[in-house]
């Protein structure tokens, strides 16, 4: 039974339904719900057939290889053309732009004359199985290998919080470009295929249908493990095989209980059928002793020197038509000191911290940080510049374990292994090794190198903000903005805090910190700004701080307004 | 003028469909794929309705509406709250009413068999008007101010009442709505209730429309329900009438003007004029970012 | 997570379970027999109606059951199983009819084929689509197992190769003669076209016609076109209207056939309706009512036709089924009668036999009428131009 089952062009099917995945895999890796695929393979597949010899002529490989090239250019195209206006999209939005593109080119299509209409075109038949599955071979090996490479591991972060991807020097938009192409090239490729296997290319064969199914088949299989789309493909063209031989009749009852299986698989199995497969966490050597911190492989990055001007604020302001959350905030700060930022709730030190950071722009005023302006800069370019954080409501990658959290940290430092990884250079393993080693040292500075291996959302909530200082730190900044690192800390674990800043200051980084806890604010900043409503209503040292009335007045209300006493 | 009416009626019909999608995803943010499939199902019930049963169609509709409405909960109890939680609740909830929609159809096959169908010969009034010119059937118009009514009422639902204003309480923030004591699983219930109805009475009418139902009918639409939505604005009820209402008009004067085998361009070419000059659509409100 | 996979494997293995018991008759097993071409033929004595066979003849259908086209291979089916019936009663012979569904996806029409070609059917029907067609067929020629086409009627069916046979007549073989009767009967100067553009048997259709037309030298004032899947055709119609045309010629499916007409007598349009072989459907008069009435259909298959065959087979399908036959069906009834000939003509259920019967056959009675399979293996026979009068199809005089 499983020879029958498993006849020529079941294999065949198998294998171009697990291409046609992997080119939904390239983009549900980074989090990208395009669903344009269908598209991109038409297109290549009709351009393909037209450009390329006949096999009459020059053979079947050399005509499946110049189409394959036309075919995946192609592809690699039309996606890059469809992912520069739908840069901004996100979610479902980016689904239904990306099918009504697939849907437009099917019935562009239909209304060509040289693709032949809804007649579509006779092409030979070249493939075998043994080519369908080498050339699905290299596209699984591809994927394989960028699974852990730097640029892998960006995709991720991106998938799970594109905001802190940006923050720690991701610059989203090409990686998702770069996904998208994948994308397109991969299902280039199948429509190139299939045109060469079925013998008559129809658009019809592209259509609504078909671009679901390759989303069905990359869920089921399982979205975040190589082997996923593999797997779904195998099981959805074999389930309806499976269910002719067991004889079970033709009719409503196949497509019922594939839609059947279908969904049980979705709602028992989170990670799709890959989660069958158990995940192999790569092992963690115990870091060797290198000087500071920094891998000697990798660049090291400039750092201002003692006392140079890190932070220059001059009549910031940011308003909400209306609302000022931050009002003509003039300040500076200097490369080796810790600043402190307090104020009551709704000061607006998130707010101005987001501008430092170049998350939003201001309205009024300007900021330099480290050379660069962060309201015109996009937010990666900034952290390029040495500008790293972490976040009030903790930004993790959650479902990243604690090292790769970290690594991806040290984005900005690392080695790009990707090219390398494809070749089996030993220079990638060793970078590779570099910035796992250099994650770990991050993870002992605050104390979370036993917990490398778990998954970061499975963390309590102290521990989730230590991983988040780690991460920061992974890129070996020069200016560090903390965002209440301290909630949720009991004292011990706060003074443990206030030692590390110490240290961290020592070895020459700016610290910007914002706290509540004010007892360690007055221990570990060299300077205190307070704001209120917007305003800075208060700076100088921390005695100098805690002192002046108008910094009590605002925590604490002014004597008159507590009533007669 | 008779173009113009046209697109009108049809529009009406895009418009009640694609208030169904819109409700779920501006509250719940749900994409629900399996609801063309409830369009599907509602429009075989209805026929079965009034010739198996010999109800009138005006009576066939409520009935309607409300196995539109069962299978809504069917559909939120099956394909969405088992998923609640997991991180990849977006692609999966997709997913899972996908294979749903599938199970309903073929459940569709297995009792009605895979031709079209349709209303026995004299179900519908035979009166016809004539407005301006154009050539109105008494059916038409009662779609037209069905499908408005519908809408309307659900616009003083979610604006006025209880349910309503938990509705919008979830759409904001769901957590602070369950700390707040709404009972939010009772309220996705509902809304998923609501918006199956919907497309249920959408399904009927359409097929009233066009007298056939057949089992492809949901996939047919589907694609132009998702257009609406985006182009009114995900979310917004007044955004789908109004998106529907234009996606019909186009439609209609495309066919005139541009040529009829581009029509269906119209639908696409307008959703991503608004994407990209508009993203939020005509009406949708702008989502401020988180950080 | 261990629990909910054991649950799922149990909910698995509990579904396929159930539904391989509740499966129904599958018309027998497919009993893998050597692989390769060989097929299994005892030899009997005798040709025609004395020859006798002992083991079963195996015919494998592939039709779509389900998806887009589930409708028409539906329709195929039953006049396939009807046919398996009749020739119940003719002895000597027995008919393993093993009807596979494609769900209208090349994927499982390929597989299927590849299925019939390996287990040895002597002789296999279908696929319902000519897209289809030509991507399936192939295997069955390069399988050296004879393919007789129920329901393709694009242009190079037939030239794929040499095994391979049909008995629905071609647009081409149908359309002119149906363009040239109308004009005659409705002094055509000026007509407007439909068609729907995304479905390969309507597009090739329309081009048909176009041809015709300008052959006849009848004005095709504009051509409209809509998808498979509309319904609404009032936006068209009323184009259509604005034109004043003496008719209006469409290339559609059934689906698309009703509520065309009924919405063009609704905005009162009065001109004729002239269809072609996807109108050719009782389901037309019964669903449009009076709209139908005078409705031109010219088609392959002529129901309202007196002979013997077709109305034997007229009331024996309206007595198993509960309503009448369509071109479908009636086209796979003929199929199975063709494959009965080409058998018992050699009286061999070897491929190559069959092959040699089935493009041997020359002015055999069927209920599409006296058919001949021409040198190109296609089928010949008269067509007809019908109109509907009083609620059912009439020929055109």
């Amino acid at each position: 039974m499983l020879t029958q089952l498993l006849s020529p062009s079941t294999l065949v099917f198998i294998a171009l339904g697990a291409i046609f995945a992997y080119s939904f895999y390239a983009v549900l890796v980074a989090g990208q719900l395009s669903l344009a695929q269908a598209g991109f393979a038409a297109l290549a597949a009709f351009s393909a057939v037209v450009v390329a010899p006949k096999p009459a002529d020059v053979g079947p490989w050399v005509t499946l290889a110049i189409a394959l090239v036309v075919g995946m250019v192609v592809g690699a195209a039309a996606a890059f053309v469809l992912g520069l206006p739908t840069m901004r999209l996100r979610g479902v939005f980016l689904a239904i732009a990306t099918l009504a593109f697939a849907e437009a080119v099917r019935i562009l299509i239909i209304n060509m004359e040289w693709t032949g209409g809804a007649s579509g075109m006779r092409v030979p038949k070249i493939l075998t199985p043994g080519v369908a599955w080498f050339l699905l071979a290299l596209v699984a090996y591809w994927f394989w290998r960028q699974g852990p490479s730097r640029h892998g591991r960006a995709l991720e972060a991106i998938r799970e919080d594109e905001l802190a991807a940006r923050a720690m020097g991701i610059d989203v938009g090409r990686h998702r470009m770069l996904a998208f192409v994948t994308a397109g090239a991969v299902a280039g490729m199948y429509g190139v295929l299939w045109a060469y296997f079925v013998r008559l290319l129809a658009p019809e064969d592209f259509a609504f249908g078909t671009a679901i199914d390759g989303l069905v088949t990359a869920v089921a299989g399982g979205s975040t493990m190589f082997v996923g789309p593999l797997l779904g493909s195998a099981f959805l063209t074999l389930v309806p095989e499976l269910q002719r031989s067991l004889g079970i009749e033709a009719g409503w009852v196949r497509p019922f209980l594939s839609s059947l299986l279908l969904l049980l698989v979705i709602l028992f199995l989170p990670g799709g059928l890959a989660s069958f497969i158990p995940r192999r966490t790569p092992k963690v050597t115990p870091p060797r002793d290198e000087a500071d911190g920094i891998p000697a492989r990798f660049e090291r990055r400039q750092h201002p020197a003692a006392g140079e001007t890190v932070i220059e604020l001059a009549g910031l302001g940011k308003d909400y038509g209306g609302v000022h959350a931050v009002r003509d905030v003039t300040l500076t700060a200097r490369s080796g000191e810790v600043l402190g930022l307090i104020g009551p709730n709704g000061a607006g030190k998130t707010t101005l911290v987001n501008i430092i950071s170049g998350l939003i722009p201001s309205t009024t005023g300007t900021a330099t940080v480290l050379g660069v302006q962060p309201g015109k800069t996009p937010v990666h370019k900034v952290a390029a510049a040495g500008v790293s954080r972490t976040f009030q409501h903790s930004k993790l990658f959650a479902r990243l374990s604690v090292l790769d959290n970290v690594v991806v940290g040290a984005h900005l430092v690392s080695k790009p292994t990707l090219l390398r990884r494809l070749i089996w250079l030993p220079s990638a393993r060793a970078d590779e090794r570099a910035a796992l080693e250099h994650a770990m040292r991050c993870l002992e500075r605050v104390g979370l190198a036993d917990k490398a291996r778990n998954q970061a959302s499975a963390l309590s909530y102290g521990d989730q903000r230590r991983l988040e200082i780690a991460r920061a730190l992974a890129s070996d900044p020069s200016l560090l903005i903390l965002d209440e690192p301290a909630a949720g800390m009991n004292h011990v674990e706060a003074d443990s805090l206030s030692e590390l800043i110490g240290s961290l200051a020592k070895e020459g980084l700016t610290i910007l910190l914002i706290e509540h806890n004010v007892g360690m604010v007055m221990r570990t900043c060299d300077r205190v700004v307070v704001l209120n409503f917007g305003e800075v209503i208060a700076q100088g040292t921390p005695e100098e701080v805690a002192a002046d009335p108008a910094v009590v007045e605002a925590y604490l209300g002014s004597a008159d307004e507590e009533g007669a006493a | 003028m008779q173009q113009l009416l046209n697109g009108i009626f049809i529009g009406s019909i895009y418009a009640l469909f694609a208030i169904g999608f819109t409700l779920v995803f501006g509250i719940l943010d749900q994409l629900n794929l399996a609801h063309p499939a409830v369009f599907a199902v509602a429009a075989f019930v209805g026929i079965e309705l009034v010739e198996v049963a010999g109800l009138s169609i005006w009576v066939a509709l409520p009935i309607v509406l409300l196995v539109g409405a069962l299978l809504g909960v069917l559909i939120e109890w099956v394909a969405f709250r088992p998923l609640r939680g997991r991180p990849d609740a977006h692609f999966a909830g997709l997913i899972s009413s996908i294979a749903l929609g599938g199970i309903f159809i073929a459940l569709l096959q297995a009792r009605y068999g895979p031709d079209t169908r349709r209303f026995p010969a004299d179900s519908f009034p035979d009166e016809r008007y004539t407005i301006a010119g154009a050539q109105v059937t008494l059916l038409q118009v009662a779609i037209l101010v069905i499908s408005i009514v519908l809408m309307v009422v659900l616009t003083l639902l979610v604006r006025r009442s209880r349910l309503g204003r938990g509705m919008r309480a979830i759409a904001e923030n769901p957590t602070a709505a369950t700390v707040l004591g709404i009972n939010v699983s009772r309220i996705r219930t509902s809304t998923f209730a609501l918006s199956s109805a919907l497309g249920a009475v959408a399904g009927a009418l359409f097929a009233m429309n066009v007298n056939s139902a057949q089992l492809g009918m949901g996939s047919a639409i589907e694609l132009k329900g998702l257009a609406v939505i985006i182009v009114g604005g995900m979310g917004s009820l007044s955004g789908a009438l109004v998106g529907g209402l234009a996606l019909g008009l186009a439609e209609v004067f495309a066919v005139q003007y541009v040529g009829s085998s581009w029509r269906d361009m119209v639908a696409f070419g307008l959703l991503f004029l608004i994407l990209l000059v508009r993203p939020q659509g005509l009406f949708g409100a702008r989502r401020v970012r988180e950080v | 997570m261990r629990k909910s996979l054991t649950t799922l494997a149990l909910v698995s293995t509990a579904a396929l379970a159930l539904a391989a018991c509740g499966g129904g008759t599958s018309e027998g097993d497919a009993t893998a027999s050597s692989s390769g071409g060989a097929s299994s033929a005892a030899g009997g004595g005798g040709t025609g109606d004395d020859c006798t066979l002992s083991d079963p003849v195996k015919v494998g259908a592939a039709l779509s059951l389900t998806g887009a086209a589930g409708s028409y291979g539906t329709s195929q089916k039953k006049g396939l199983e009807l046919a398996a019936e009749d020739l119940k009663a003719k002895k000597g012979v027995t008919y393993d009819l093993k009807i596979e569904d494609d769900a209208t996806d090349p994927k499982q029409g390929i597989t299927v084929f590849e299925g019939f070609v390996d287990n040895g059917t002597n002789v296999i029907i279908g696929p319902t689509l000519s897209n289809t067609a030509f991507q399936a067929q192939p295997i069955a020629q390069e399988g050296k197992t004879p393919v007789l086409a129920i329901s393709n009627t694009a242009t190079g069916i037939t030239a794929q190769g040499d095994y391979i046979f049909r008995d629905s007549l071609t647009e081409a073989q149908v359309i002119p003669q149906t363009i040239a009767k109308a004009k005659e009967k409705y002094s055509l100067k000026k007509v407007v076209v439909m068609y729907s553009q995304d479905d390969a048997f309507t597009k090739s259709g329309f081009e048909v016609i176009e041809g015709a037309l300008k052959k006849e030298g009848v004005e095709n004032a504009k051509t409209l076109s809509f998808s498979k899947a509309d319904t609404d055709f009032r936006a068209l119609l009323t184009e259509a209207k604005g034109l004043n045309p003496d008719a209006i010629v469409v290339s559609g499916l059934i689906e698309a056939a009703i509520p065309l007409v009924t919405q063009a007598r609704e905005l009162g349009i009065t001109a004729p309706i002239i269809g072609g072989n996807g109108f050719n459907n009782p389901r037309l008069m019964k669903d449009a009512g009076a709209a139908a009435e005078g409705v031109v259909v010219g088609a392959a298959w002529n129901s309202a036709s007196s002979n013997e065959e077709n109305t034997k087979f007229m009331a024996d399908f309206k007595a198993k089924n509960g309503a009448g036959p369509d071109q479908f069906a009636a086209q796979a009834y003929t199929g199975m009668l063709l494959i009965d000939h080409a058998v018992r003509a050699k009286c061999s259920a070897e491929r190559d036999d069959i092959k040699a019967g089935l493009g041997a056959i020359k002015d055999l009675k069927t209920p599409l009428g006296t058919i001949s399979i021409n040198k190109d293996r296609d089928a010949e026979h008269d067509a007809v131009v019908q109109v509907v009068k009083d609620g059912a199809f009439t020929v055109l005089k």
